[in-house]
């Protein structure tokens, strides 16, 4: 049990604003690990600092035993922690396969004389590319519309796409953030299902949920997020009855199975 | 000594045309601020402004006073026309940025396009508002056009002072300026905004043009100096903040006439670039930092 | 919940025929670009000299593309580059004596080291700071065309410049020229296409689709939108050298501001962000002086009006047609 990912007192201020409030904890390989918390706890916060797209206020992030903190977003892609955003960010004039074909960008080389002059090396590379698209794209269950241009999808497979595109960038870790938001029940099923299997091919993933069916059903570790603080960590059975957790969910009224921080999705866990 | 009056001379020459681009590069503030709209016709305004009255003036015998009113009462017109059959739609839609300042930039194409038709290439000028030899205070040599560019550029300041400070149009502007969204939310029409401050921008170039012409010529091609030197005194003075712009205005002025007499005339406009790309490149905030 | 996927596939089936429907679409615009080339070529009269015009701009209007379609970064100065490049070779064949093809190998480094020079800091910038950096860098270009008299001759310009021509062999007819020219943009709007379907096109589009996401999959941003530049401003090199040993003279308004002007126009009829786009923007935009005498003297500012039109009412141009035929639009 190595830790991939070690998140060491990470601050971040916003003015007089902590979003991130000297936050530590640990990502072990292999597993899923989910953050949650309600709305404006920092948890995408603390996701744009572990992947470089702002610099922390203080603090360390360690990934696979080398310093990460503030570096550039596309300096931490290339060691491979590659992450996938709130409000999904795709490349709309792109087709849903190059969208794919983009995210093998870090392991193709070929600049400018290679587009013009294809060699057989760059010929070889760009078929590698396109099986390596295909298959990622059979994998989330978009093969069907390969050729299709990326801003048609629905919202749904929007999602997965943006997930096959991160997985095309070999991630050692993988950063998902709120990859259900916007889904319907079916489209949740087949996330956690597509979750599951990235899992078993062996990347890690760190991901941000509301949806706590979601949550349950793929996490094998949980870090609670409030006002910037972690105020709980642990499996999920533990964080379920976690007694601050209820508190931070709303007073603990109802507990957090069905009281999920937000009005956008409350789902019960049977 | 000599040298000495010489250099302050320039310094007031420069404070002078100072004043004119600080006036400009207010016009794109109050458009920035209300849009976040980045007018490239800002030029036109100028140069319409002083196009109109020469000809009302020269061709029509319209009196100086009435010739520029009416001027800049037209120029306004356009600005909202343009406003209207431009800026909107492409605003409505959403346009990116880059479209919106491709839209305005052919705006000002067509505007220089219309006037050449109109009035022709050659250069043209206006009489000085008042006709006496210029003041003299030591060796320094003061003319009148200076003091009535100052004393407008100082009424105009205070008038916007006075106008965000204690209108209900002004102080929505200034909400607008702040936080588009919330200004929206508190029942400000922003896209009433937009056309008010399209309206004072071009009111704003337009008297600036009145103002310079009689101290140099105007043509339809005068425009887009006069857009750079405005975008300059506002990217100077920290883009969106009126008053940073007429101080930049100021400084650029001064810097123009500087460079002037160190390298000669041909350096006028290279010199106002330079200054364009060393902040754009070094300082983009500019002096006094954004408005936002 | 049968149903659901059912809708889903359907959709995906339409996607994809009138997907190939577009594309086949996508081409009749090159065709015709390509048989108007042809036509004059065959015809003959003034129209070759015109026409050949239309393929240089072509080439200028292409780099425009590759910088502002595929990346969608602004550059309102690429009159600049082909200034610089067009002067290296005319004051290097007249001045210097030099051979045209090796002026104008150099003119494009020059061209591609100055690019790399303002490029740098100039890209850090974003909207309107960017706009307004490129329009600058264009116009101090001008300026120093006119100002730097002891090279460039003034506003007088330099004549004489020899015409195309490799070891002794000189392109002297208007035919000549154009199908050589033809040759060259042909080629040039060919290497988009390959940029465009290649590891650094997608890249580049990327860059145009999201930043933030290009960089969370190891895309340096920075370094392809300095790449796009480069490429940009080699197009407009080389389109600022070919013009001025076509024409055989230089002046400083031959790169003036009519020149973004008339890019813009050329780039938004043909449809931005397309492959052959430029190529048949700029033949079109050529052309429509000749077809209308009476607009020779008002062309600014009727491509002005034409740009806003089309900014406003169809800002994908002649791209735009093929949604109409496949019965949908899009913003
Ligand atoms: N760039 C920023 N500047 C200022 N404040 C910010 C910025 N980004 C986030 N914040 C603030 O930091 C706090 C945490 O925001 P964050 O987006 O991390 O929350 P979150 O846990 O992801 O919430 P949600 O569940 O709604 O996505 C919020 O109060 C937010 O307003
Ligand atoms: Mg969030």
């Amino acid at each position: 049990m190595t830790g991939l990912l070690l998140v060491n007192s990470l601050c971040k201020r916003f003015g007089g604003l902590v979003a991130v409030d000297s936050v530590s904890f640990e990502v072990i390989a292999g597993r899923v690990t989910a953050v949650i918390g309600p709305n404006g706890a920092g948890k995408t916060t603390l996701f744009n600092l572990i992947s470089g797209t702002i610099p922390p206020t203080s603090g360390q992030i360690l990934f696979a035993g080398q310093n990460i903190t503030g570096h550039a977003p596309e300096k931490v892609a290339a060691q491979g922690l590659v992450r996938t955003f709130q409000l999904v960010q795709l490349f709309q004039n792109l087709s849903v396969e190059e969208n794919v074909k983009v995210g093998c960008h870090l392991h193709t080389r070929g600049g400018v004389l290679a587009a013009l002059f294809r060699p057989r090396w760059a010929r070889e590379e760009e078929r590698a590319v396109e099986a390596n698209a295909r298959e990622l794209l059979e994998f989330v269950g978009l093969a069907d519309v390969a050729e299709a241009s990326a801003a048609t999808l629905p919202y749904g497979q929007q999602r997965l796409l943006e997930i096959a595109r991160a997985l095309a960038a070999r991630p050692k870790l993988l950063l998902l953030d709120e990859p259900a938001a916007g889904l319907n029940r079916e489209e949740t099923q087949q996330l956690s299902s597509v979750i599951r299997r990235i899992s078993e091919r062996g990347t890690t993933v760190l991901l941000i949920e509301h949806d706590m069916t979601l949550v349950m059903n793929t996490a094998d570790a949980i870090v609670v997020l409030d006002f910037g603080c972690k105020i709980a960590e642990g499996a999920p059975e533990d964080i379920r009855t976690n007694p601050a957790v209820i508190e931070a969910y709303l007073g603990g009224v109802e507990g957090i199975s069905s009281v999920t921080g937000d009005n956008r999705k409350v789902v019960a866990d049977e | 000594m000599n040298e000495i009056s010489y250099i302050i001379q320039v310094l007031v020459s420069g404070l002078g045309l100072g004043c004119i681009y600080g006036l400009i590069g207010i016009g794109y503030c109050v458009i920035y601020n209300a849009s976040g709209i980045v007018n490239f016709a800002q030029g036109a305004f100028v140069m319409l402004g002083g196009m109109i009255t020469q000809l009302l003036l020269w061709n029509h015998g319209v009196p100086l006073l009435l010739s520029g009113a009416i001027a800049v009462a037209c120029v306004v017109a356009i600005a909202i026309v343009i406003e209207r059959i431009v800026v909107r739609p492409l605003w409505d839609r959403n346009a990116s940025t880059f479209v919106m300042i491709l839209a305005t930039l052919a705006v000002q194409i067509v505007l220089e396009g219309a006037t050449l038709l109109i009035a022709g290439d050659q250069p043209k000028t206006l009489p000085v508002f008042t006709d006496l030899p210029p003041l003299r205070i030591g060796t320094v040599a003061i003319s009148y056009q200076l003091i009535w560019i100052a004393a407008a550029s100082a009424v105009i300041i205070f008038g916007l002072a006075a106008f965000f400070g204690h209108t209900r149009v002004g102080k929505a502007m200034r909400a607008c300026a702040i936080n588009r969204e919330a200004a929206a939310l508190q029942g400000i029409r922003v896209s009433t905004m937009l056309m008010m401050a399209f309206a004072l921008s071009a009111a704003l170039g337009a008297i600036a043009g009145i103002l310079v012409t009689p101290t140099q010529v105007t043509a339809f091609n005068v425009g887009l100096p006069f857009a750079i030197a405005g975008f300059i005194a506002a990217i100077v003075g920290g883009f969106g903040r009126p008053f940073g712009a007429f101080l930049g205005g100021l400084a650029l002025g001064v810097t123009q006439a500087g460079a002037v007499v160190v390298f000669g005339s041909g350096f006028k406009s290279g010199a106002a670039l330079a200054v364009l790309l060393i902040f754009l490149f070094v300082r983009p905030q500019g002096i006094l930092g954004t408005a936002k | 919940m049968r149903l659901h996927a059912t809708i889903l596939q359907l959709k995906a089936m339409t996607a994809q025929q009138s997907g190939s429907r577009r594309r086949l679409l996508a081409w009749l615009p090159g065709v015709i670009g390509v048989a108007i080339v042809l036509y004059t070529f065959i015809g003959g009269g003034y129209l070759v000299s015109v026409v050949s015009f239309g393929l240089i701009y072509a080439l200028f209007v292409t780099g425009l593309n590759l910088f502002m379609g595929y990346t969608g970064q602004v550059s309102f100065g690429q009159n600049a580059f082909a200034a610089i490049s067009g002067y290296m070779s005319a004051v290097l064949t007249t001045t210097y004596g030099w051979g045209v093809a090796p002026a104008l190998a150099c003119g494009i480094a020059a061209t591609l080291v100055v690019a790399l020079v303002v490029g740098y800091p100039a890209l850090r910038l974003k909207g309107h700071y960017l706009a307004m950096a490129t329009l600058a860098i264009g116009l101090i270009a001008y300026e120093v065309a006119v100002q730097w008299q002891s090279v460039t001759q003034g506003y007088m310009g330099i004549s004489g410049i020899p015409p195309l021509g490799v070891f002794g062999y000189e392109i002297t007819s208007d035919r000549g020229n154009l199908a050589f020219l033809a040759l060259v943009a042909g080629l040039g709007v060919g290497a988009a296409a390959l940029i465009r379907h290649s590891r650094l096109g997608r890249a580049m589009t990327a860059v145009a689709g999201s930043e933030d996401a290009a960089r969370a999959l190891g895309i340096d941003v920075a370094r392809y939108k300095l790449l796009a530049f480069l490429i940009a401003a080699a197009y407009a090199g080389l389109a600022g050298s070919l013009f001025v040993h076509v024409v055989g003279f230089v002046s400083p308004e031959v790169y003036g501001l009519h020149m973004v002007n008339l890019a813009f126009t050329m780039l938004y009829v043909g449809g931005i962000g397309t492959i052959a786009g430029p190529l048949v923007g700029a033949i079109i935009i050529i052309l429509l002086p000749e077809t209308f005498r009476s607009f020779r003297d008002y062309q600014d500012m009727a491509y002005g009006a034409v740009l806003i039109l089309l900014l406003i009412y169809a800002p994908r141009g002649l791209a735009s047609l093929s949604d109409l035929w496949s019965g949908r639009a899009r913003g």
